[in-house]
């Protein structure tokens, strides 16, 4: 739930007057070097993202080893809320105090790296490239800036999940959910139709991996315009729109969020929605009956691949010891630290051939093990559809233009050029 | 008043007005003041979070004419003063006549009516996100007594009017304070004659109370517009950081926050909006005082 | 700001009752009319108060319990503290807090000083610049917050000062709102008193400290419980401009709950709880010096 405050939010900011005026130069012109083959040595800070309140014992553990294993440095981790980061790192970003190493997703390290403030990795750390998946690598890659800028770190794809009883109450087969779009459509519309409209499928609006999973382009070849206005994208919206007026897709879902979209499935009003493997422990807990019926299945995709969302662990170019910087975010992100990350919280290590470990092969038949089995296997050829330059503002801009076709104010079509034309208007002013 | 006696006491001691008045005007001037002119600046520029910008002249202010997200704010802004003003300037003045009179318990019933004032904005926000959801307390109350459930979460106006009430409910309190305050200086005497010439409660309320009570109502008016000019914080909370379907519930300094936040944020053109609630505030506010100096001539 | 009444303050209404209920005119209270006013405040109290206790009532609910049921079920069935503990276990609770109320109690010392200096200044002493003076605070009060505060940050970072609670205290150190509060209440003070005073040779830090501020001591109680309110609920500003965990305050930490646990509403209640509550212990120790600053005529602006 979002939670700002009153002064909130840091806005028509300005950080002008007094800001040292390089933000946008070189990386060469701040204190830190892209030589990271010095000696590893010096104080230097690791920022998380809102990692503090389940994993603390891990952190501190994997800090530790780290000091010991390089005598002479110290590794100061500060984790950071799950609300706010951006304001946070844009407010660090532009005082010149962004931490040594900063856990960031690609969107939040595009913005970092025009402003020339992440190190380039194919310089200074090529020779750790080929520890990790290809894709995780290349997906720390921004579209018309060379180079690399994060250590991929861990990957995650949620899987669906389904209410079993209202399946069957709609008389639809509870043990074959629907798998494609095509699937989905058809069970929805029919879920609404022997409900009255009461149970909707599902609870939110097409978002741009929805339409990146449908088999759309969402970008053209060049990856300086966007076009997920083209016939196909036109095709899903106009079927959404179909759900929306049969109530297959629930008349909140305007205004839904995560957060309110997973209470509507807890409480049984819609019949599917996208978690984590974390949601199961809060089914068991807050809604036994639907515990009882609940279904797993893979997201819904047209493609043949999921999405999966990539972490990254950057280098700040300003840092005062590159070396160590450069050694600790190889450190965390490598094949040994992943792996008993991942044991620790339903994520996925981005590592070369650690998906083949048992861990994510071999069933001990509890759902937690299915559901991590399935997502492994599905990782394998999953894409990250999220365009690295999409931002916040594109999020809005495509949400506020579906929502105006899901009304009836405006075409499909219409809609989807609209939003075209405001993210393309936004990508060029990001510079 | 001896007033030759007033200029000397006001007069004394040259230097130590500054003295009083150096902190605060050093904090203001430094953390609010300062910052807010390179706001101003700003306005003038294509800067964004990361980047400086270069001097574009009127180019921000000309694009907010053809942006239709900017007229949509102002709309929703402009309706939420006219919605919630009128509201907080009778209300209000309505449970202070309720809470003068000084029966049993009274002092328990004013301390209560104050709390939701002293509330935070993001608590009261996700309690009422709970109370109003599709599945909540209001909704399954309506239900219970026949009038069966109503979209509040969902729909573009009633987002809008369920955030209006909460502020409605969130100012109650503190508008009750005035005016409890201002009700202790009127006259006695008045009611009492009003009620000789045998006006009853509703004739005395019109002919006695509201007359004396005028420019408090004033000032309620003035402190209610400017601050529902700004509201951020409720539609955010309840109609979402989108502003609702379409983003049509979108006030103006959700706008500034969507459009200058982030590491991706405008901040020449969210600052261009910001000047413009600035001087809408101002002149909200000097519209205000007008009619007060001419009601007091 | 031109709105003030400059009747002299009304003193506070006795509230001592003996025999027939009367109003405060001394008159009788026919019985239809009091019950009727009971009625309708106890309407009010359910509007105003019953969003809370629905609040905490969530909160006290155990892991089993239905919390969507309908028709709802207003008290827990089986009441816990569980989910407090749990609270307490995800995060630093009680460091967090110590944290809040050390920022909280030094904005409420520096806001009471610095806006009652102020406000002395601006409402009884004469010199050049005490209009400018004056509509400083009245413009500071128009900025809209929202759009400053990468700017104070920046300023922050160049005094050295952030990632520290005092960083944190500063920018809202002396409120505009509040100097204008003060400045309101010493001008409803009436000359006559500092005159005695003056005519026996009192200087003006004397005057001030012993015969004004004095008199304006429901007013510092509202400044005091306005900049506790303010500095306890704010979120964003904490955040910029702390780095270190350790330093955090309750509201950053309390958000971590909806983060991790956004999905269990039995969590998230206890946590609003754990904010709301010290806010209106305070305001309930307050409320008498609260009620009589009302008295003083302060809260106009």
């Amino acid at each position: 739930m979002p939670t700002p405050s009153r002064r909130t939010f840091a806005v028509a900011a300005l950080a002008a007057l007094v800001l040292p005026l390089s933000a946008c130069g070189s990386s060469d012109d701040g204190s830190g070097s892209t030589d990271a083959s010095g000696k590893v040595e010096g104080d230097i800070t690791f920022q998380t993202w809102n990692l503090r309140a389940n994993f603390k014992p891990y952190f501190d553990g994997l800090i530790a080893d780290f000091e010991k294993k390089y005598p002479g440095t110290h590794v100061k981790w500060i984790d950071q809320p799950a609300e706010g980061y951006a304001d946070k790192l844009s407010a660090d970003a532009a005082g010149g105090t962004l931490p040594d190493v900063v856990n960031v997703s690609p969107d939040l390290l595009a913005p970092l790296v025009k402003a020339g403030l992440a190190l380039d990795l194919d310089k200074a750390a090529a020779k750790y490239r080929p520890e990790y998946l290809d894709g995780a690598w290349t997906g720390q890659q921004i579209p018309g800036v060379g180079g690399t800028y994060a250590f991929p770190w861990y990957l995650n794809t949620g899987p669906m999940f389904y209410n079993k009883g209202l399946f069957k109450k709609a008389g639809l087969d509870p043990d074959s959910p629907p798998k494609t779009y095509d699937e989905l459509f058809t069970d929805a519309l029919q879920m609404a139709q022997k409900s009255n409209g009461k149970v909707a499928t599902l609870a939110n609006v097409p978002t741009v991996e929805d339409f990146g999973r449908y088999g759309v382009e969402l970008m053209n070849k060049q990856g300086t315009g966007f076009a997920f206005n083209d016939a196909k994208g036109v095709e899903l919206l106009t079927k959404y729109k179909e759900l929306y007026d049969a109530k297959a897709l629930d008349p909140q879902a305007l205004t839904a969020t995560p957060e309110s979209s997973g209470k509507m499935f807890l409480t049984e009003a819609v019949a599917m929605n996208p978690g984590s493997a974390l949601d199961l422990e809060n089914f068991k807990k807050q809604a036994p009956n639907l515990y009882k019926n609940i279904g797993i299945t893979d997201q819904i995709t047209s493609t043949g691949h999921v999405n999966m969302y990539v972490m990254g662990v950057m280098v700040n170019s300003r840092t005062k010891h590159t070396p160590a910087a450069v050694a600790f975010a190889h450190y965390v992100t490598d094949a040994q630290n992943q792996m008993s990350f991942a044991k620790q919280v339903a994520i996925f290590p981005s590592t070369a051939g650690s998906l083949d470990d048992p861990y994510f092969t071999k069933e001990d038949g509890t759902d937690e093990t299915r559901v991590r089995i399935a997502a492994a296997k599905s990782l394998k050829n999953a894409v990250n559809y999220t365009p690295v330059l999409f931002s916040d503002q594109m999020k809005t801009a495509l949400r506020n233009e579906v929502a105006k076709a899901l009304q009836g104010k405006e075409s499909p079509k219409a809609a989807l050029d609209n939003a075209v034309k405001a993210c393309d208007q936004l990508l060029q002013q990001q510079g | 008043m001896a007033t030759s006696t007033v200029s000397r006491v006001r007069r004394q001691l040259p230097t130590s007005p500054w003295l009083f008045a150096v902190p605060g005007l050093v904090v203001t001037g430094v953390f609010i003041l300062y910052p807010f002119v390179s706001t101003v600046v700003n306005a003038f520029t294509d800067r964004r979070t990361l980047i400086p910008g270069e001097f574009v002249g009127l180019a921000n202010f000309r694009e907010l004419l053809h942006d239709d997200m900017f007229w949509i704010g102002l709309r929703n802004s402009a309706l939420y003063v006219l919605g919630v003003v009128p509201a907080l300037v009778l209300l209000p003045l309505l449970l202070a006549l309720l809470v003068q009179k000084n029966i049993p318990g009274i002092a328990f019933f004013r301390s209560a009516f104050y709390t939701p004032v002293v509330a935070s904005i993001v608590v009261v926000g996700l309690i009422w996100v709970w109370l109003l959801d599709e599945r909540g307390l209001v909704n399954s109350l309506l239900e219970t007594i026949g009038v069966g459930r109503v979209g509040f979460l969902s729909d573009q106006w009633l987002l809008l009017l369920s955030a209006m009430a909460v502020t409605v409910w969130k100012g109650l309190g503190y508008y009750m304070i005035i005016y409890l305050a201002a009700l202790a200086h009127v006259p006695r005497e008045l009611h009492e004659a009003a009620a000789v010439d045998g006006a009853g409660a509703v004739r005395r309320f019109l002919t006695v109370t509201v007359p004396a009570l005028r420019s408090t109502m004033v000032l309620v008016a003035a402190l209610s517009s400017v601050a529902a000019f700004k509201v951020f914080s409720e539609v955010y909370l309840i109609a979402g950081p989108t502003g609702g379907p379409a983003g049509e519930d979108t006030t103006l300094v959700m706008l500034v926050q969507r459009t200058g936040t982030g590491l991706t944020g405008r901040v020449g053109y969210a600052s261009a909006i910001s000047l413009v609630v600035f001087v809408v505030t101002v002149a909200l506010m000097l519209l205000v005082l007008r009619a007060d100096r001419r009601e007091e001539s | 700001m031109s709105v003030v009444e400059k009747a002299p303050p009304a003193p506070a209404p006795a509230v001592v009752h003996r025999g027939p209920v009367t109003d405060e005119h001394g008159r009788r209270i026919r019985v239809w009319e009091l019950v009727l006013r009971y009625v309708l405040l106890l309407f009010v109290l359910a509007l105003t108060v019953g969003p809370f206790l629905w609040q905490l009532s969530t909160s006290l609910k155990g892991p089993t319990e239905d919390i969507f049921s309908s028709p709802p079920s207003f008290l827990p069935a089986h009441p816990t503290l569980h989910n407090y503990a749990r609270v307490s276990d995800t995060i630093p609770v009680w460091d967090y807090a110590l944290n809040s109320l050390k920022v909280a109690t030094a904005n409420v010392v520096t806001n009471c000083v610095g806006s009652a200096l102020a406000g002395y200044a601006l409402a009884r002493l004469r010199y050049r610049g005490r209009r400018v003076a004056t509509l400083v605070f009245i413009l500071a009060m128009l900025v809209p917050a929202e759009s400053i505060i990468i700017a104070q940050f920046t300023t922050m970072r160049e005094l050295g000062l952030n990632n520290s609670l005092v960083g944190v205290v500063l920018p809202g150190s002396v409120g505009a709102m509040n100097v204008l509060l003060m400045r309101n209440a010493f001008l409803n003070l009436p000359f006559e008193i500092e005159e005695a005073a003056f005519v026996d040779g009192a200087n003006v830090w004397q005057r001030f400290a012993r015969i004004a501020l004095p008199s304006v001591k429901g007013t510092l109680a509202v400044v005091a419980i306005f900049a506790f309110m303010f500095s306890w609920d704010d979120f964003l500003w904490p955040l910029i401009v702390l780095s270190d965990p350790s330093k955090f305050t309750l509201t950053i930490g309390l958000n971590y709950l909806h983060g991790t646990f956004a999905n269990d509403e039995r969590l998230v209640a206890a946590g609003t709880v754990i904010a709301v509550a010290p806010l209106m212990v305070l305001f309930a120790c307050l409320q008498r010096y609260f009620f009589r600053g009302v008295g003083e005529g302060a809260v106009k602006g």
